[in-house]
């Protein structure tokens, strides 16, 4: 009969913790920060957010540089920002991801927590990132927080005070929603 | 009406006329017209030919010269119009639906007869003519004289007579072509027609008698042979040989109807007549030689049967011609390919005429522009029997050599294969065998490869269309001999062999070898590269650096190598998986020489695999002998213990093989505590590693003991595990079996077929829709059973499509595909719109774990225009963009 040799390649599953991409290959140990190792991780997370087939999010390396990614997140269902579709710009560090990316709104967006600029207010892309978090979660994050700002710490203090009402948010939103080119 | 012309004509003259010359110019004016009618009336009476020449002279005297001239010419035209043309015509009005007749095949026309009145016409109508230069010869002289007497000197005969005569010439073919009725050429036609039928008889009988005896030189050398032969018939034509008088008197008939026809001004249009006759005989001689034979070489049969027969019917021809052609020859001013060369003149000097030579450098083009077209329309069958038809290749490669007509052999089998061979109902197997046959082919005819890489164009398209090409070309590199999907193609012309006789060619000249398995063979060959040769000079040179390469076109279908060697690893992989010994001779064998081709590093995982075979055999030998002792008491404890003798384990470094397809299955205690012993004993002798059981994988001998006969079976480890089930109980719903087993039911409910269509279980419904099996212990005819079930065969047809071990390598590609797809989804929805190069690059540079992106562009873009079709992009103006 046939079998497996399963040899005990324990290291088999990923080291870096709790990484949510299925990478392939094991990432390099914690500390040893190697472009090498930036890459490899950046490809990976490339490949499960591909795969992962996620709705409305979606985001892509810039033609040759692996470390410059465009983004688009499409308003989830039942919010103000249903149908609309949004372009961002992640710029990874590279001491990614014990650092973690620039991330920008490109289209603007009338949003409290997103400032003029397309700057995001989000505590997981500041104090609260974690290397445990990906490409995936960091825009299904930024897709949930459209949905439920923190009207609490406003970028955009108007966009804040209109909250409350959402027909007329709604309004206002369809009012400065530019739909992206179709060119990058 | 003639005066008044005449008197026109010379004014001055009529000045000085007096009425006494007036006078004697109408009575010898009249004089002249009337033995002018009688000479020509056409009784053939000459007797007035003085009285004729006394009144030319004294018309003549009175410088009326051309007036005498004129008047005979027209009498003579219409005495001619009369007594020649329409009496000739007048034989032939009985065939005037002669040509329409021809057409319909209707052979009931009197052969001799039509002969006779061609020649009777022939002779009668040459009879009235030379009475009537006889006429105008009398003239002629009569001129003469009286210029002579009037000079006292003797003038250029010559000029006059000849002047006369090219006049009369003229008139006589006017007038006959001003009256040809539509079918007199066909006449013509069918007339050498026959008789050249008749004499190639003859002459063929010769030539076959010849043919026989010289038959052992012949093959030795035929060319200068032949040659010589005919210039020993030649000598030999006077003399008398028995056949040969009947030939000449045959040659001769035929040659004075030529004469004739040509003294008639017909000279080309016999010629025609026969050249086209002689034309349509080879052409039948070719058709009937070549045939659709095409084991034998037709050629050099073909050469000599012209050299025999034609030739020699047309060096007789010329040579009978040549006494009188001379002065017709110059009259007509044209020169006919016919026109006798002066070395004819004298016929029993044999050095052959030039014009005999045009007509064999015209016949043999002839013929092999005709076995060439002959041989190109056939072509897809001659290379459908290719190594037996061999020589029919030959000849068609020397037909092209003379011809020079290369692209329509391109055009013509490209049709053909469009036709016949690229379509659905041929199976792959039978296209890969008939693209090889045709390399080879096509390899004997154009050694440069130029033609083929047009033919074989459509071919490889028409492949890369088909999904098991891969898989068909690897089975043809492997299985040398046998195999099931090689029933089909000749195993004659297997791949493997190509395989080893490109290892032995390499191993000959290493450099000219245009397969470069490394960057260093690729610079050398770059920089030796020189531009394809012009197709005049394709045959020559070059032949030995660019190789046509067989192998190096077949992995060309594909693309590139690794998905060759991909498909080779899952084939390989199935069959290792299957066997039960350790033998795999074969397989290194097939894997050493794919490696000269493919290069060491594309073959290594292949190699893991077979090293993992080698290593199983000597582990699993080194296990058994250790274990021994234990397993001697476990099969005194209970009486279901199996010795480990029984069992043979492959053990596999499953990183190096392609995935392999489980199924959770629960063996049956004794087997799987044996399994375990086993493994236990692995991680004993080779820490850190341990055994994971594929337990669906493997094959099972089993022997079933009924109470009335014993059964042999190898089967699947599941359908062992199955029917070992029915040792304890008897009868099983699907339901526990299934749990039994550890398979889903529907899975059971499919595999158990296998032991219903054997007649050892049968199948009966339950409760609860539930099937219940049981085990049959006498005999039942296993036909009988399978009626109740519809169509075992074909549900164990389709169970075996199921039970591969290995995922096909058109599972990993289409799992490859999704993941490009993913990509090209993914980059398309953040940059808008990408044109192909770019969706490329972006690929390449992205898409670099596994499955790596590998595919060219051209594959690419068919995948695109794939999901374009699927309505996932659009194309527009060169750009994708996502359908929205």
């Amino acid at each position: 009969m046939a079998t497996i040799n399963g040899q005990t390649e324990a290291a088999q599953g990923n080291i870096a913790p709790a990484t949510v991409a299925p990478a392939k290959q094991s990432l390099a140990p914690a500390k040893t920060v190697d472009s090498q190792s930036v890459l490899r991780r950046l490809q990976s997370e490339l490949m499960a957010l591909m795969m992962s087939g996620d709705s409305g999010i979606s985001a892509f390396p810039e033609e040759d540089n692996i470390f410059c990614w465009k983004g688009t997140i499409i308003g989830s269902k039942d919010t103000v920002f249903e149908g609309t579709e949004y372009k961002l710009s992640l710029c990874f560090p590279n001491d990614y991801p014990f650092k973690p990316p620039k991330v920008k709104f490109e289209t603007t967006c009338f949003h409290p927590n997103v400032d003029l600029h397309g700057n995001i207010c989000l505590d997981i892309l500041q104090d609260k990132w974690s290397s445990a978090y990906d490409v995936r979660t960091i825009l299904l994050s930024i897709q949930s927080l459209l949905g439920e700002p923190n009207i609490s710490s406003p970028l955009n203090t108007q966009a804040a005070q209109l909250w409350s009402n959402q027909e007329e948010y709604r309004k206002m939103v369809e009012k400065l929603y530019k739909p992206p080119s179709a060119c990058a | 009406m003639q005066e008044s012309t005449s008197s026109f004509c010379n004014l001055g003259v009529l000045d000085a006329l007096t009425d006494d010359s007036i006078q004697e110019i109408l009575e010898s004016y009249n004089g002249f017209c009337v033995t002018t009618q009688t000479l020509l009336g056409g009784a053939g009476d000459l007797s007035a030919g003085t009285e004729f020449v006394a009144h030319v002279h004294s018309l003549c005297k009175h410088g009326l010269e051309s007036l005498v001239r004129d008047h005979f010419l027209r009498v003579l035209e219409e005495a001619f119009e009369r007594n020649g043309a329409s009496k000739f015509w007048r034989h032939f009005d009985a065939y005037s639906n002669f040509a329409d007749l021809k057409r319909n095949d209707d052979v009931d026309i009197n052969e001799d007869e039509i002969q006779q009145v061609l020649c009777n016409a022939l002779e009668e109508i040459s009879l009235e003519k030379q009475y009537q230069e006889k006429c105008l010869l009398i003239l002629v002289h009569a001129l003469q004289s009286y210029k002579d007497q009037m000079s006292g000197e003797r003038h250029n005969f010559q000029a006059e007579r000849d002047y006369l005569v090219s006049k009369y010439q003229l008139l006589v073919s006017s007038v006959l072509m001003a009256t040809l009725p539509r079918h007199f050429p066909v006449i013509l036609h069918w007339y050498f027609k026959t008789r050249l039928e008749e004499l190639s008889t003859i002459m063929g009988e010769d030539f076959d008698d010849d043919a026989s005896l010289n038959k052992d030189d012949m093959d030795l050398d035929e060319k200068g042979k032949v040659f010589n032969k005919v210039g020993e018939m030649d000598v030999d034509e006077y003399y008398s040989h028995s056949r040969f008088s009947e030939n000449s008197r045959l040659v001769k008939n035929i040659g004075k109807v030529v004469l004739d026809l040509r003294s008639l001004g017909f000279t080309s249009m016999a010629e025609d007549a026969y050249a086209s006759a002689i034309f349509l005989l080879l052409k039948a001689k070719v058709h009937n030689l070549a045939g659709d034979d095409f084991r034998s070489s037709v050629l050099q049969s073909i050469k000599s049967w012209i050299q025999a027969v034609p030739l020699q019917f047309l060096h007789a021809l010329l040579v009978y011609l040549g006494n009188s052609v001379s002065y017709e020859s110059t009259s007509s001013g044209l020169k006919s390919p016919l026109a006798p060369q002066s070395s004819v003149c004298c016929p029993g000097i044999d050095t052959p005429s030039e014009g005999l030579i045009r007509w064999k450098l015209r016949l043999e083009y002839f013929a092999y522009e005709t076995l060439q077209d002959l041989r190109i329309a056939k072509l897809f069958e001659i290379i459908v029997d290719y190594p037996e038809s061999s020589p029919a290749i030959k000849d068609l490669k020397l037909c092209l050599e003379y011809t020079g007509q290369h692209s329509k052999l391109v055009e013509s089998f490209i049709s053909a294969l469009r036709y016949r061979l690229l379509t659905a109902g041929a199976s792959t197997n039978d296209i890969l065998h008939q693209y090889v046959s045709t390399i080879k082919a096509l390899r004997t005819i154009d050694p440069a490869g130029v033609f083929l890489e047009a033919v074989g164009e459509p071919i490889r398209d028409y492949l890369r269309g088909r999904k098991d090409t891969i898989k068909c070309i690897v089975t043809m590199l492997t299985d040398g001999t046998s195999g099931s999907s090689s029933a089909s193609g000749n195993p004659g012309d297997s791949l493997l062999e190509e395989l080893n006789r490109d290892e032995e060619i390499r191993e000959n000249d290493g450099v000219d070898d245009d397969f470069n398995t490394d960057d260093r063979q690729a610079w050398i060959n770059a920089s030796c590269w020189q531009p394809d040769p012009v197709e005049a000079d394709s045959l020559k040179g070059s032949r030995n650096r660019r190789k046509v390469d067989i192998l190096g076109m077949i992995v060309g279908i594909i693309g590139s190598k690794d998905q060759l060697v991909n498909e080779y690893r899952t084939m390989l992989a199935e069959k290792l998986l299957n066997k039960s010994d350790y033998d795999i001779d074969a397989e290194i064998r097939t894997v050493e020489l794919l490696k000269i081709h493919f290069g060491e590093s594309s073959l290594q995982k292949c190699e893991i695999m077979l090293n993992d075979l080698i290593d199983s055999k000597r582990t699993n030998s080194n296990i058994k002998a250790t274990i021994k002792p234990p397993s001697q008491t476990s099969a005194d404890t209970g009486d279901n213990a199996i010795s480990m003798d029984l069992i043979s384990a492959t053990i596999l470094s499953s990183n190096f093989w392609p995935p392999i397809q489980d199924e959770p299955l629960n063996l049956p205690g004794p087997v799987d505590q044996l399994l375990c012993d086993y493994a236990k004993r692995f991680s004993e002798i080779k820490t850190p590693r341990k055994l994971q059981w594929k337990k669906s994988l493997g094959t099972v001998k089993l022997e079933l003991q009924f109470e009335d006969r014993a059964m042999q079976f190898t089967v699947a480890p599941v359908h062992a595990s199955i029917i070992m089930q029915f040792q304890d109980q008897m009868s099983w719903t699907s339901k526990d079996l299934a749990a039994a087993i550890g398979v889903p039911v529907d899975v059971l409910n499919r595999r158990i077929n296998f032991w219903i269509s054997k007649g050892i279980i049968a199948e009966s419904h339950g409760a609860d829709s539930d099937h219940v099996y049981t085990l049959m212990e006498n005999m039942v005819d296993p036909g009988k059973n399978g009626g109740s079930n519809g169509s075992p065969q074909e549900l164990l047809g389709g169970d075996e499509e199921e039970e591969r071990s290995v995922a096909s390598v058109e599972d990993q590609l289409r799992k490859e595909m999704t993941v490009y797809e993913k990509f090209i989804l993914g980059m398309l929805t953040n940059f808008g719109s990408m044109a192909l190069d770019r969706i490329h690059n972006t690929l390449k540079m992205f898409c670099i774990s596994d499955p790596a992106y590998d595919k060219s562009l051209q594959q690419l873009q068919s995948f695109l225009s794939g999901l374009v079709s699927e309505e996932k992009l659009e194309h527009r103006d060169g750009m994708y963009f996502l359908k929205k």
